[in-house]
C-alpha cells in the first residue's frame, strides 16, 4: 500500500539558496509567509472539483500547516491579491512589497489530460527576492490535500531546517468493544485525520505497532497462539511473521533502528526482561542487557548509535542510555517518580518519556545527558509519546479517568492544548512515521 | 448373575476406553472465567474444584510489587496440593498489571509475577512440566471502569487450567480373560 508514488515528483525540491534555519532560532521573531491563492490556467471540472477551488483550498491548506509550526505565521489567501499563472515562477516582487510578509508562496493547479492535476508550489524570500525552494507533484485531483502537505513540508524544512510532518502517518491500535474483553486492531491515518486504513481485522490482540524507517513494513505484537510476541509484516498484511527464531518466548516492545536493518524487542524469561536485538528480517535474538531487573522500551537514538530504555534495576523504572552494542550503560533520569517509556526525538536532543509521579501519568521530555527534564502534558494517564519527523511534535495516548477510553493526542512544544486525533474510534499506542517517501 | 452383568458392563466400556477421546483446545474467546463452550471435559468444574479448595484462584499484588503475601501463600500451597492431586491437569500462570503501569512494563511485570508463583508451586512439589506462564500486560482488567482503585485491583495472578485430565485408566490393555 503505497500512499504516494516517486514517479510522481515532476521538479525536484531546488537547492535551497538561503542558510536554513535562519528563523527557526528560539526567541527570533516568526517568519511571517503570504500565501494567496493557487492561480489556474484554465478552470475545468476534476473529480476533486474545479481547479480554481482545488487552488484556494491548496493554498487555505498550506497557510494552516505552515501556521502549526510555532515558528511561522502566515498571512491567509483571502487577504492577499490574486496572480497569473505565469506570474508562478517569476513572481512580481514589488507588487507584494507591502504585503508585510518576509516570504511568499506561490504556484498553480492545472488541470491534466488523464484526469489528474499538477500542483506546482514555490517559496520566495520577499527580503533577497530570491527563489528559497520548490515541489511539483501530479496527483489525482482528490488526492490535493497530500499535494498540499507535501508543498507545506518542503517550506517547512526551507524555513526551518527540518523536515514537516504534515505529510506524515500515525500508526496506532483502534480500539472496540469493552474494556475487559477489548477487540484491538492496527489502523492507520495521516496526522490530520485523512485516509484511514484498517491494516488488522481484530482477530487476536495486537499491541504497540511500529512503521519501519521506510514506510513498508511494521512490527507489533501479538497474543495469537496464547503468548505474547512480536511479529512483522508488510504494510498490506502480506508476509506476517514471527520476528524471533527459536522456542516460543514471551517478547515485546519492538522499535526499529533508523537503517531499518534491526529491530531492538524485550524478552521476559524467569521473571526478568532484558532487551535484545534481532534482524528486523528474523532470526536469533542477542542480549543486550544482562540486569535481573526489568530492562524494557527500547527506542534507537536518530544516528543509530544509541538505545535508550527503562530499567527498574535501580528500583523504580528509570530512562537509561547504552551504545546500541549494550555497553557503556547509564543511568539518565533521577528525578521524583517512575520513568518509562523513553522515546529519542528525531533531532537527538531529547527523550520523551511517561512519568508515573504523584498518582498522575504524564510526558515528560529530558535531554540525553539528563538536564533539563519537564512534562508537557497534565493528564490523568498520558503515556506512549513518539515524535512527529519535525521533533517539534509529539503524539501520545491518553486515557480517561471513569470510562477508561483512551484516544492518540498530538501536542506541540511550544506550548497549547493537546488535541485529540480526528479517528472514528478510540485508539492507543500510536507511532508516528517519518514523511512517507 | 453378577458376572453376566460384569461382562455386559465391560462389553459396554471397552471401546471407550480403547479410543483414546479426542481433545480439542478450546478456544481463548470469551476469556477464562466465562464458561467454555465445545467439547470439553468438564474444564470449568475442575476451575470450580481448585477455586473452592484453594480459596481462590487468584493472588494479588501492591502496584510495581511482586512479593507473595501471607495470604497468596497460603492460596498457593492450597492450589499446589490441589495440582498434586491432579498431576494430568495443566495450569497456565497467567500475570496481570494494572491499568496504570505503561504498557510494556505492565508485560514484563505481568511476566515477573506470573514467575514468582510458578516458582512457589513447582517449590511447593507441583511438576514444571504441569506449569506454563504468560503475561497478559494491562490488556484484561477484572473491571471496565477506570479508577485508581479498581484499576489497582487488576495485579494479579491467575491460575488457569488449560488441559483436561487424560483418562485415568492406561492405555488400552488386553482384557483379561473372564472365567
Amino acid at each position: 500500500m503505497r500512499f504516494w508514488n516517486s514517479k510522481s515528483l515532476l521538479l525536484g525540491a531546488a537547492a535551497m539558496l538561503l542558510p536554513t534555519a535562519t528563523w527557526a532560532q528560539a526567541g527570533q521573531p516568526q517568519l511571517v509567509v503570504a500565501v494567496p491563492s493557487l492561480p489556474t490556467p484554465k478552470n475545468v471540472d476534476t473529480n476533486g472539483g474545479q481547479t480554481g477551488v482545488i487552488g484556494i483550498q491548496i493554498a487555505q491548506m498550506i497557510a494552516s500547516d505552515l501556521r502549526s509550526s510555532g515558528s511561522i505565521v502566515t498571512i491567509d489567501p483571502d487577504k492577499l491579491r490574486r496572480y497569473t499563472p505565469t506570474e508562478a515562477g517569476s513572481p512580481l516582487y514589488r507588487n507584494w512589497e507591502n504585503a508585510n510578509a518576509g516570504a511568499l508562496v506561490q504556484g498553480y493547479v492545472q488541470g491534466r489530460d488523464d484526469g489528474r492535476i499538477t500542483v506546482a508550489c514555490y517559496l520566495y524570500d520577499l527580503k533577497t527576492r530570491r527563489e528559497m525552494t520548490r515541489a511539483g507533484f501530479a496527483v489525482g485531483a482528490e488526492d490535493w490535500r497530500r499535494a498540499a502537505h507535501r508543498c507545506a513540508d518542503t517550506f517547512h524544512k526551507a524555513i526551518t531546517g527540518l523536515p514537516g510532518h504534515f505529510d506524515s502517518r500515525i500508526l496506532y491500535v483502534a480500539e472496540t468493544g469493552s474494556r475487559t474483553s477489548p477487540v484491538k486492531r492496527l489502523a492507520i491515518v495521516n496526522w490530520d485525520g485523512s485516509n484511514h486504513n484498517y491494516l488488522t481485522q481484530g482477530e487476536g490482540t495486537v499491541l504497540s505497532p511500529r512503521l519501519s524507517p521506510d514506510g513498508q513494513r511494521v512490527a507489533y505484537v501479538s497474543f495469537a497462539g496464547g503468548m505474547p510476541h512480536v511479529r512483522v509484516m508488510d504494510l498490506d498484511g502480506s508476509n506476517d511473521r514471527a520476528l524471533i527464531a527459536g522456542p516460543p518466548a514471551i517478547s515485546f516492545a519492538p522499535a526499529f533502528s533508523p537503517d531499518g536493518r534491526k529491530i531492538a524487542i524485550s524478552i521476559a524469561r524467569e521473571g526478568n526482561a532484558d532487551i535484545y536485538v534481532v534482524p528486523s528480517t528474523g532470526g536469533f535474538p542477542q542480549r543486550l542487557t544482562t540486569t535481573p531487573g526489568i530492562d524494557t522500551a527500547p527506542s534507537y537514538s536518530p544516528d543509530g548509535r544509541s538505545i535508550a530504555f527503562e530499567s527498574d534495576r535501580g528500583g523504580r523504572q528509570q530512562i537509561y542510555v547504552m551504545n546500541a552494542d549494550g555497553s557503556g550503560q547509564r543511568r539518565v533520569t533521577f528525578s521524583a517518580g517512575s520513568h518509562g517509556s523513553p522515546a529519542w526525538s528525531p533531532k537527538g536532543d531529547l527523550i520523551a518519556f511517561s512519568l508515573w509521579n504523584g498518582g498522575m501519568l504524564n510526558i515528560g521530555i529530558v535531554a540525553p545527558d539528563g538536564s533539563g527534564e519537564k512534562t508537557v502534558t497534565n493528564g490523568w494517564q498520558d503515556e506512549r509519546a513518539s515524535w512527529a519527523p519535525d521533533g517539534e511534535f509529539i503524539v501520545f495516548q491518553r486515557t480517561q479517568q471513569g470510562s477508561g477510553l483512551a484516544w492518540p493526542y498530538t501536542v506541540s512544544l511550544s506550548g497549547g492544548e493537546p488535541k485529540r486525533l480526528a479517528i472514528p474510534q478510540p485508539g492507543s499506542d500510536p507511532d508516528w512515521s517519518g514523511v512517507s517517501q | 448373575m453378577n458376572r453376566v452383568l460384569l461382562l455386559i458392563a465391560l462389553t459396554i466400556a471397552a471401546p471407550a476406553s480403547a479410543q483414546p477421546q479426542s481433545y480439542q483446545r478450546p478456544q481463548r474467546a470469551p476469556y477464562p472465567g466465562s464458561p467454555i463452550e465445545g467439547p470439553v471435559l468438564a474444564l470449568p468444574v475442575l476451575q470450580a474444584d481448585l477455586t473452592t479448595k484453594s480459596g481462590s484462584d487468584t493472588v494479588r499484588f501492591a502496584r510495581d510489587s511482586y512479593v507473595l503475601t501471607q495470604q497468596s501463600l497460603t492460596t498457593l500451597t492450597a492450589q499446589a496440593q490441589w495440582l498434586i492431586q491432579h498431576p494430568f491437569v495443566r495450569a497456565s500462570i497467567e500475570g496481570h498489571a494494572d491499568g496504570r503501569q505503561t504498557r510494556d512494563y505492565a508485560l514484563a511485570l505481568g511476566e515477573r509475577r506470573a514467575a514468582a508463583v510458578r516458582n512457589y508451586l513447582i517449590a511447593s512439589g507441583v511438576s514444571p512440566d504441569q506449569l506454563d506462564t504468560v503475561s497478559w500486560g494491562k490488556e484484561r482488567p477484572t473491571s471496565a471502569a477506570a479508577h485508581d482503585a479498581t484499576w489497582l485491583q487488576n495485579s494479579r495472578v491467575v491460575t488457569v487450567l488449560k488441559q483436561p485430565p487424560q483418562p485415568m485408566y492406561p492405555l488400552p490393555q488386553p482384557l483379561p480373560q473372564q472365567q
